[in-house]
């Protein structure tokens, strides 16, 4: 987590031409932005491929953020807009039956396993879920942060949340019971 | 499963440490300093909306000018105070929704589609309070003022174009919807002042018109600006 206003000061400095605060903030939200193109199902190759093609964009539209403004949505929403770019670029080749079959089956999240993998809990979400659960609790954005991230309001974001912890809620319940059962069935 | 045992569970992943590869942010670094210089950037929000909403003005009135006020000088003292202020409303909120459109991560007051609905039944609902002549006499007529509104449009997308050019817009498609909203109502400005044919359905259909079709042709456009880097 960086805080806002170290953030921003980097990027006016970016903007003036400092390479050495372009740099900082590669270093530093990167494996954040990679985090983020990872839960979207991309595998660990194209979230590197991902990852570069952001940064070259927002190198390219650098001039497109007002200081003053929340410096995490500006890099989010460009990050979502390469990422759905490269979702319908896959769909156009490689058809969309195939884009299916390729989607990696969501693999079952332990409950009790606490630090189970987040690609893999968030993995029965659909997409738009799964990107506001990512933003607000791995980014630890505030909900008109990821609103602005998304074009969306922050009504929508907070319904998705909602819909999101359902969802979660009913998986690992369902997990916890299966584990409970099988657990009494060993000790028979 | 409680909140709080997800919001537990979900805090430990974030608080796991994510690598990405060293060589990969260098190889990214290098990249990006290869053609590095300073950038102005874009000009405030308040400013792009203020320009907008008079390049809407300055195409409305110029247009209505060269073939004559006669709708303006033909409404009555209250028709005027109702349609103009809500024309005004709705070049505003259109006006600040593409400043939005192009500016990443920015606020967004309505969606490129809710601000199509809102602004088309705006129009609707001012034009069914204010006009109750039900004639049809030059009801087909109509498709001269609906010609006319887009031809208005031409100009103001493209002032408007050049002015937020410096943007980058995360969804084209709904850039350009907007724009071409915006550019519509420019357009229903123009007719209010022109048309002097106030007969409801006339109003009703080939003045509103204008503003949904200038939006299909907007979001079309860019559609079709993004076909090759699509192909």
């Amino acid at each position: 987590m960086h805080s806002e206003s170290e953030l921003e000061i980097l990027m006016a400095r970016y903007q003036q031409g400092d390479h050495a605060a372009a740099t900082a903030l590669i270093h530093r939200l990167s494996p954040q932005l990679h985090r983020f193109f990872l839960v979207q199902f991309t595998g660990r190759e194209d979230a590197d491929d991902l990852l570069q093609e952001t940064w070259l964009r927002i190198h390219e539209v650098r001039h497109t953020y007002r200081t003053g403004e929340p410096v995490l949505p500006w890099f989010y929403a460009i990050a979502r807009h390469i990422r759905v770019d490269h979702y319908r670029k896959a769909l156009r080749t490689t058809g969309r039956e195939q884009a299916l079959e390729e989607t990696p089956e969501p693999a079952a999240p332990t409950a009790s396993g606490r630090s189970a993998n987040l690609e893999e809990m968030l993995a029965p979400l659909p997409a738009s879920q799964r990107e506001v659960i990512e933003m607000l609790k791995i980014a630890g954005m505030s909900l008109e942060e990821v609103a602005r991230a998304t074009s969306s309001t922050v009504g929508s974001v907070k319904q998705k949340a909602h819909r999101a912890y359902a969802a979660l809620r009913e998986r690992l319940s369902g997990m916890a019971i299966g584990e409970g059962r099988a657990g009494v069935v060993g000790e028979r | 499963m409680r909140d709080r045992e997800i919001d537990t569970i979900l805090d430990q992943a974030a608080r796991t440490p994510h690598d990405v590869d060293p060589a990969l942010l260098d190889r990214i670094a290098d990249s990006v300093g290869r053609s590095f210089a300073a950038v102005r950037p874009v000009r405030p929000a308040w400013v792009l909306g203020t320009a907008l909403i008079l390049i809407c003005a300055a195409a409305a009135v110029a247009f209505a000018a060269l073939i004559g006020f006669y709708g303006i000088r033909k409404l009555s003292g209250w028709e005027r105070a109702l349609v103009f202020p809500v024309l005004a409303i709705l070049v505003w909120l259109a006006a600040t929704t593409r400043v939005a459109e192009v500016t990443p991560g920015s606020r967004r007051r309505v969606s490129p589609e809710s601000l199509l609905a809102v602004v088309t039944l705006a129009l609707l609902a001012v034009f069914a309070i204010l006009f109750h002549d039900y004639h049809t006499h030059h009801f087909l007529g109509g498709v001269a003022c609906l010609k006319a509104g887009l031809l208005d449009a031409i100009p103001a997308a493209l002032a408007s174009w050049l002015l937020v050019r410096r943007g980058f817009a995360v969804n084209s498609v709904a850039s350009g919807m907007v724009a071409g909203t915006l550019a519509g109502l420019a357009g229903v400005v123009m007719l209010e002042l022109h048309c002097p044919n106030f007969e409801a359905l006339h109003v009703l259909l080939w003045h509103t018109s204008v503003v949904p079709s200038a939006a299909a042709a907007g979001a079309l456009l860019e559609w079709l600006r993004g076909l090759p880097a699509r192909a």
